[in-house]
């Protein structure tokens, strides 16, 4: 039987939304590989060259195969779904800047601290960066909710 | 343009001036309920009010969504 994939080992949180506090943070590191990028190729289908042609990626300004901005995107998915708020998370919304080309390889901190918080609505603001050492390559705000249960 | 209309053109994808008190989520395709909830989260944070969830539960129209902010002292 095949390893289970390496996220399966991060801890699913669950705060509930009382727990949750404004400048609350969680962060995680993760590595892309090229067999992410393939994944992520799979899944959306998106075989867009300058993510799967080294060729073609070479002959444009970014050198060679560039991940793609949404995999980023799937990152804020774990962040939100995982770590903050975790298991109530209901994801309702979601700003996405690339601000920076991430290559297979890159090993990226994805952080992210809670800036907005409604008790009527249950309703959180997450801001999100992910940075490659200390260079910004992703920003974003997530709009989640928190369920009961 | 007022604030508020500016917050309800913006998430309900209505123009502004189109904004009236009586409108209800009859009224307005893209007033769903997930729309409403990050609607009222928008309107506590330029407000920098906090709404009870009675109060925006209850609301049926725009125009009591607008309450909730005079009840404060505040004018919309």
């Amino acid at each position: 039987m095949p390893d289970k994939p390496r996220h399966y080992a991060m801890t699913l949180r669950d705060f509930s939304f009382d727990d949750i506090t404004v400048g609350q943070t969680a962060s995680f590191s993760r590595t892309i590989t090229e067999a992410d990028v393939a994944s992520f190729v799979a899944l959306s289908g998106d075989k867009n060259p300058l993510h799967t042609d080294p060729v073609y990626a070479a002959r444009t300004e970014f050198e060679r195969p560039v991940v793609h901005g949404m995999l980023l995107g799937a990152l804020c998915s774990a962040l939100v779904g995982v770590h903050l708020p975790g298991k109530r998370a209901l994801y309702l919304g979601q700003t996405l800047n690339f601000k920076k080309p991430v290559y297979p390889g890159d090993t990226l901190m994805v952080e992210g601290t809670v800036t907005q918080k409604s008790t009527a609505t249950h309703l959180v603001h997450i801001a999100i960066e992910m940075h490659r050492g200390s260079e910004k390559v992703f920003d974003g705000v997530a709009s989640v909710q928190i369920r009961p249960l | 343009m007022n604030k508020f209309a500016t917050i309800v053109g913006k998430f309900f994808n209505i123009p502004p001036e189109d904004v009236r008190d009586e409108l209800t989520p009859q009224d307005i395709p893209d007033w769903d309920s997930m729309n409403y909830l990050l609607f009222i989260a928008e309107v506590e944070k330029e407000y920098d009010i906090s709404l009870t969830m009675d109060e925006v539960m209850q609301a049926k129209t725009l125009g009591d969504v607008r309450k909730c902010l005079t009840s404060r002292g505040i004018t919309p």
